[in-house]
């Protein structure tokens, strides 16, 4: 039993000696010299999704196409599990989160993270019969709430002191209000416009108002000097219209934030 | 019936997504299958190993890999090496997912079948070991000759059971993002393709297993018949 543990513990440590040895300078460097930007997101429209051939379009993904363009490198997308973001920036198995990311507290102390460059809000999804009865914050009290768990909506109903389920998505807080399971949801403004209301899945739902606003960026590791080099990026496009033209596309260009350079 | 008829015109595009999902699902399945079985012997091997070191290491490892759940395994495998040796072994992509699952299937699976070939072969009375070392046969000459076959008919019920529940456990490779069947069902729900909220084809995946396993019955019932000559 003995001889186990210390054969044990020399597995530990020499563990311990590889993780000494592999840390890298540059993470741009990194990038470059492996030759692809490896994108995680998930299927996210406007943001991320696929056209009928399969591919990834969005804003996002114009985007990040135009980064790995700029970059000079090829760029992947790999769908992951949002929980998991900070996981699979760590264990390098993406490069990058760009997905319509909120930038909360938590978001920007585990990552690096680029300037904002849209805007966004929480709001509240009842079902639309209901919804006159429910335009103020006051009158949220009794109602309980899906959310996603671990979700800005997630914290601005915890803040404001709601009852809440947590599930594991948006869509699924959307299912539990159509369900009645659940009284009322909170999700990102941008996924309420594309989901609810006429002409979508969920007719007898609409959304009112929003309890936030906050702001999306892109997510790279922690200490990563591709974030600075992506602002400057996103600066160059503003400037030469790319921006705007591709936000047009995918009609969200009233939620873009201009980008200016630095000072 | 309005319902059903948004389904017809949902189908071709679902079936499509399932399709190409189940194909990473039956990959994933013959892969663990290839690698699990035989590895599963050695490790038998190795449990029943007179050689007490190895016996005692392999056994503690068997008890690891039992007692704790194949959905940590996997979340382990593959974010360990990046996280904390610095450097992703997997490869980006969906291939680096798919490797990473497929070595935590085998050996989990390597774990269980390997105590189904020992019981399988410990089974076996052991007059006739005794028969064979009587008759002037080496011990590699009675496991292979008289030993390994009736082992092979023994194991057929319990490994046809880890095999349908290897089916199934598949889907717990969508952890790591991998983007088996259940996954494709899954993405309808918030929005795929241009269809969202639609939860019957996370339901519907159940047939695509459904099916598999029957097959799956059929064709090791067909097995079981055909070993039956050892008795």
């Amino acid at each position: 039993m003995k001889k186990m543990m210390v054969m044990l513990l020399a597995l530990v440590l020499a563990l311990g000696m590889c993780t000494v040895y592999a840390e890298d300078a540059s993470d741009k460097q990194y990038v470059l010299d492996k030759g692809v930007l490896v994108v995680g997101i998930t299927d996210f429209a406007p943001m991320d999704y696929k056209d009928a051939d399969g591919n990834w379009i969005g804003f996002d993904a114009d985007l990040a196409n135009a980064f790995g363009e700029y970059l000079g490198v090829k760029v992947e997308f790999v769908e992951i599990d949002w929980d998991n973001k900070i996981l699979e920036l760590d264990a390098k198995a993406v490069d990058c989160i760009w997905n319509g990311m909120t930038l909360t507290d938590a978001v920007k102390a585990a990552m690096e993270t680029s300037n904002p460059y849209m805007n966004n809000a929480q709001v509240v999804v009842v079902a639309a019969d209901k919804a006159a009865d429910y335009q103020t914050v006051e009158s949220l009290k009794d109602l309980t709430f899906a959310v996603e768990a671990g979700s800005a909506g997630e914290a601005e109903v915890n803040a404001l002191g709601l009852a809440n389920n947590p599930v594991l998505a948006q869509a699924d807080a959307l299912m539990e209000v159509a369900a009645g399971t659940s009284d009322a949801a909170v999700i990102d403004a941008l996924m309420a416009a594309a989901m609810v209301g006429e002409g979508t899945s969920y007719e007898n739902l609409t959304y009112t108002i929003g309890l936030n606003s906050e702001e999306y960026g892109v997510g790279f590791r922690k200490g990563s000097d591709l974030a600075a080099e992506l602002n400057a990026f996103l600066v160059a496009k503003y400037e030469d219209g790319t921006l705007m033209q591709i936000a047009e596309t995918y009609k969200v260009q009233a939620a873009v934030i201009p980008q200016v350079a630095a000072e | 019936m309005p319902l059903f008829e948004q389904i017809a015109e949902q189908m071709p595009i679902v079936f499509r997504s399932l399709n190409e999902g189940f194909l990473q699902t039956l990959k994933l399945f013959f892969v663990t299958l290839l690698g699990a079985l035989p590895l599963g012997l050695l490790i038998s091997f190795g449990s029943m190993s007179r050689f007490k070191p190895l016996k005692w290491l392999t056994r503690m490892f068997v008890g690891i890999i039992r007692g704790t759940p194949l959905m940590i395994q996997l979340l382990i495998f593959f974010y360990f090496p990046g996280l904390v040796l610095k450097q992703n072994i997997w490869g980006s992509g969906e291939a680096g997912r798919f490797a990473a699952a497929s070595i935590a299937f085998i050996i989990n699976y390597a774990c269980y079948f390997s105590e189904i070939y020992r019981g399988g072969i410990q089974g076996i009375p052991v007059g006739q070991e005794e028969a064979g070392l009587v008759l002037g046969m080496k011990p590699g000459q009675i496991f292979f000759k008289v030993k390994l076959m009736q082992m092979v008919k023994r194991i057929v019920p319990p490994i046809s059971n880890e095999i349908i529940t290897l089916v199934k456990d598949t889907s717990l490779a969508r952890i790591i993002s991998l983007q088996e069947v259940i996954w494709a069902g899954q993405a309808f729900m918030k929005g795929s393709q241009g269809i969202s909220g639609a939860i019957w084809p996370l339901f519907f995946t159940g047939v695509y297993y459904l099916v598999w396993n029957g097959v799956l019955s059929w064709g090791l019932g067909k097995l079981e018949k055909k070993l039956d000559y050892f008795r």
